[in-house]
C-alpha cells in the first residue's frame, strides 16, 4: 500500500522523470580513479534504451539517403572517429569544415558539445548531424514515418519511452547509447589500478604528461572539459562561414575565446588520428613537434604554453610521451560487442 | 480494511495536491479566453508580399514567426495565473524551405491562442516572453506546448549552436535600386525577454467568453537597426540581435482591445 502511495507521489511530479518499472537501470562498475557516472534525470538511462539507441546509431534509415548512419563517421575501431580530416561521407558529399572526434566517456562531458561548445547536451546535439545537409540531410518528419514503419522500433519506443515514435525520443536512445561509451580499461588503468606496469619510456612519459599536459589534459578523463587556445595559430580575422575558423568565439562573441577549442580526451589518442579540430597533424609525432617547438602567441593563447615560447621537450621526451600516450589505448572498449553495429 | 481507505485518501489527497502547479490555489470554475496577436506595420494590417515603407525603406515581408512563452495572466493585487504549458508558435508565413531547400514547411497563418482552464477572474495585465527559455532551449528533447522539432523553428542555419530560433522575419527590403534579402533571427539565452503589458480594462474570465487582442507591431521589429547594412541578423550579429530581442520585449506589442 504504501509502495502504491509512493508511485502516486512520483507519477504527478513533472521532472525528473522515473524509470518504467519493466526496465533494467544501466549501471556499469568503474574503476575507482573515474569521478563518479552522472545522472541524468531528464533522461534516465535503462538498458533497454541504451540498446534502442545502439540501434538508432548504426542505422542508415536515420539519413536522408538512408546510405550513412552515425557510425559512417564516428567507427568502433577507431574509438568511434573517422581516419579523416574532414570526411565527405555526408548525403552532400562535400566535405566539412571539422574534425569528426572521438565519442568516448561523453557522460562527463556537461560543459558543451562540440569542438567549440556549441551545443548544451547530447539530446540537443544529435538534431545538429541528423538534420545538416552536408551530414545526414534527414526530414525530421519523414524520420518519424520512416521509424514508424518498423515494428522492431514502435516497440522498442513503446517499452523505453512508453510513447509513439517522436523525433525528441530519437534524440534521447541515441543520447543513452553514447552515454554507454565508456573507456576505462587501458593499460594505464591497469597500471593506475596496481593491476600491470607500464614500461619505463611508458612512465617517463607520464612523468612529462603530469608536468606539461595534465593541466588541461586532466584527470581520469584526460580533460578539463574547458575551452583553450593551444597556439595552433595566431590570427582569426577570418570570419567566414559563420566565424569556423574563429573557435569558442563563434559561440561567445568574446575576443578572448578565439581560437579556443574544448580540450579533448586523450583515451585512444593513438586510434583516432588526424588530430586537431581541423585534423592538421597527421601523426603524434606532429602533435608533440607543435607542443615542443610549433606554438604560435596571441593574446587568447594559454599562458601555460607560452610561458617558454613552447613547452621545452627533447626529441626522446617527445618520444617517452607518445609512448605513454599508447598505453591509454583501450581495445576492450573499441571490440565491445555491446558497442558493435547490432544490424 | 480500514488502513486501505486512508491509504486511498491520502492518494487522492496526493493526487488533488500535485495536479494544479499554478500559483494560484485551484478555483472552483474556470473559464477560457482568445487571445490575438493581430500583426500590422504601424497603423496598416500585416500582408505578406506586399510593400511597405518604414523610415525610408521599402519593406516586403514573407514571413514573421515567433515563440510566445510562459504566459501569465496577473490580476490587480498582484496574484498570478501562469497557463501551463504556455508554448505557442505565433506566425504568417509563405511556403518555407527548411534545411537550405530540402524540404517545405507549408504556407500559414495563425494569431490567436484559446486558453482554456484559466480561473475566473478579473485580470489586469499580461505577462510573456518571447523565445524558449534555458531550460526547454537546452535541451531540444524535452517536450512542452506547442515545442517541436518539427517547425524549422531550431537552429538550422546555426546548428552548431543546437537551440530554437525564438523569433524570424524574413522578405527584401529596398532603398533606390539596391535590393536586398531581409532575415533577421533572434535566439539565444541571453536574448529571453519577457513582456509586460497593462490592459486598458480588466479581462474578466468567467462562463462568458473573454478576449483580447494584441498588436504585434512588425515595424517596431528592426526599429534603430540599419537593414540595409545588416538585412542578416544571426548569432555573428550579437549586438543588432540583442537590440532586435529588446525591440520585442519594450516596443513591438500592444493592447488593442479587451473585451
Ligand atoms: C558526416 C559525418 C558525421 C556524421 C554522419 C555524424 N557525425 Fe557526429 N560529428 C562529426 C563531426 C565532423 C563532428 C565535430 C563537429 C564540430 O565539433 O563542430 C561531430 C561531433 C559529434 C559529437 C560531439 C562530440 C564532442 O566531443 O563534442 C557527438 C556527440 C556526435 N558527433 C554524435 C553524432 C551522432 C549521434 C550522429 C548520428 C545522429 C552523428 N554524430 C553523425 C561528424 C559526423
Ligand atoms: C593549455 C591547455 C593544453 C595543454 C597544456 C596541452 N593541451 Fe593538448 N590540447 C588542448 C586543446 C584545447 C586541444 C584541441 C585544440 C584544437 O583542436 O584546436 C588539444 C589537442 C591535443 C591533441 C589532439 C587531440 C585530438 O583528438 O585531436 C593531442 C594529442 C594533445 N593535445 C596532446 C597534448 C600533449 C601531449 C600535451 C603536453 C605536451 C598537451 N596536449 C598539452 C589543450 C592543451
Amino acid at each position: 500500500m504504501l509502495g502504491f502511495v509512493l508511485f502516486l507521489l512520483v507519477a504527478c511530479q513533472p521532472q525528473p522523470r522515473e524509470v518504467t518499472p519493466s526496465l533494467a537501470p544501466f549501471d556499469r562498475e568503474l574503476p575507482t580513479h573515474f569521478p563518479a557516472f552522472p545522472s541524468t534525470p531528464d533522461n534516465p538511462m535503462t538498458q533497454q534504451g541504451v540498446e534502442l539507441g545502439r540501434r538508432l546509431f548504426y542505422d542508415k534509415r536515420l539519413s536522408g539517403n538512408n546510405q550513412i548512419s552515425c557510425a559512417s563517421c564516428h567507427e568502433p575501431a577507431q574509438a568511434f572517429s573517422d581516419g579523416v580530416a574532414f570526411t565527405t561521407v555526408g548525403v552532400s558529399g562535400r566535405p566539412l569544415d571539422r574534425n569528426s572526434p572521438a565519442l568516448l566517456n561523453l557522460a562527463w562531458m556537461n560543459n558543451g558539445l562540440f569542438w567549440e561548445g556549441g551545443a548544451t547536451n547530447l539530446e540537443s546535439q544529435a538534431f545538429a548531424p541528423l538534420t545538416n545537409l552536408d551530414e545526414m540531410a534527414q526530414d525530421l518528419v519523414e524520420l518519424e514515418t520512416e521509424l514508424k514503419a518498423d515494428p522492431t522500433y514502435v516497440q522498442a519506443f513503446k517499452r523505453v519511452f512508453d510513447g509513439e515514435i517522436k523525433v525528441a525520443y530519437v534524440a534521447r536512445a541515441l543520447a543513452q547509447f553514447q552515454r554507454s561509451l565508456l573507456s576505462y580499461q587501458s593499460a594505464y588503468d591497469a597500471y593506475v589500478e596496481k593491476k600491470q606496469a607500464l614500461s619505463s619510456a611508458q612512465r617517463r612519459g607520464l612523468a612529462l604528461f603530469t608536468t606539461h599536459c595534465s593541466r588541461c589534459h586532466q584527470g581520469a578523463l584526460f580533460t578539463d572539459n574547458l575551452f583553450h587556445n593551444n597556439g595552433l595559430d595566431d590570427d582569426f580575422s577570418d570570419d567566414s562561414k559563420e566565424g569556423v575558423y574563429q573557435g569558442r568565439f563563434r559561440i561567445t562573441r568574446n575576443p578572448v575565446d578565439l581560437g579556443k577549442y574544448k580540450t579533448p580526451t586523450l583515451r585512444n589518442i593513438a586510434l583516432t588520428a588526424p588530430y586537431m579540430h581541423d585534423g592538421r597533424f597527421p601523426t603524434l609525432e606532429a602533435v608533440l613537434k607543435h607542443y615542443a617547438t610549433g606554438v604560435k602567441a596571441s593574446p587568447s593563447t594559454d599562458a601555460v604554453l607560452t610561458q617558454n615560447r613552447s613547452v621545452r621537450l627533447s626529441e626522446s621526451e617527445q618520444q617517452d610521451i607518445i609512448h605513454f600516450l599508447n598505453s591509454l589505448t583501450d581495445y576492450s572498449f573499441t571490440t565491445n560487442p555491446r558497442l558493435q553495429n547490432p544490424f | 480494511m480500514k488502513s486501505s481507505i486512508i491509504t486511498l485518501l491520502a492518494a487522492a489527497a496526493l493526487l488533488s495536491s500535485c495536479s494544479q502547479e499554478n500559483e494560484v490555489s485551484p478555483a472552483v470554475t474556470s473559464g477560457s479566453a482568445d487571445l490575438t496577436f493581430d500583426a500590422v506595420v504601424n497603423d496598416a494590417d500585416f500582408t505578406l508580399s506586399k510593400d511597405f515603407t518604414i523610415s525610408g525603406t521599402t519593406y516586403n515581408f514573407s514571413t514573421l514567426r515567433y515563440w510566445v512563452s510562459n504566459l501569465k495572466l496577473v490580476k490587480a493585487n498582484g496574484e498570478a495565473y501562469s497557463v501551463p504549458n504556455s508554448y505557442y508558435l505565433l506566425e504568417e508565413t509563405k511556403e518555407i524551405s527548411v534545411q537550405d531547400g530540402s524540404f517545405k514547411y507549408p504556407a500559414r497563418k495563425r494569431e490567436q491562442i484559446q486558453l482554456t482552464n484559466i480561473p475566473v477572474g478579473e485580470y489586469t495585465s499580461l505577462e510573456f516572453s518571447v523565445g524558449v527559455d534555458s531550460v526547454y532551449n537546452n535541451n531540444l528533447s524535452l517536450q512542452a506546448g506547442e515545442l517541436s522539432q518539427l517547425n524549422g523553428m531550431t537552429n538550422i542555419s546555426w546548428m552548431w549552436h543546437t537551440s530554437y530560433i525564438f523569433s524570424s522575419l524574413q522578405g527584401s527590403v529596398k532603398q533606390n535600386s539596391t535590393t536586398k534579402t531581409l532575415k533577421v533571427e533572434t535566439g539565444l539565452n541571453t536574448n529571453f525577454k519577457s513582456v509586460k503589458l497593462t490592459l486598458p480594462q480588466a479581462l474578466k474570465v468567467s462562463s462568458a467568453a473573454a478576449s483580447a487582442v494584441i498588436s504585434t507591431n512588425v515595424a517596431a521589429i528592426t526599429e534603430g537597426v540599419d537593414v540595409m547594412t545588416t538585412p542578416s541578423v544571426g548569432a555573428a550579429q550579437g549586438d543588432v540581435m540583442s537590440k532586435v530581442a529588446s525591440n520585442f520585449s519594450s516596443k513591438v506589442f500592444s493592447v488593442k482591445s479587451v473585451n
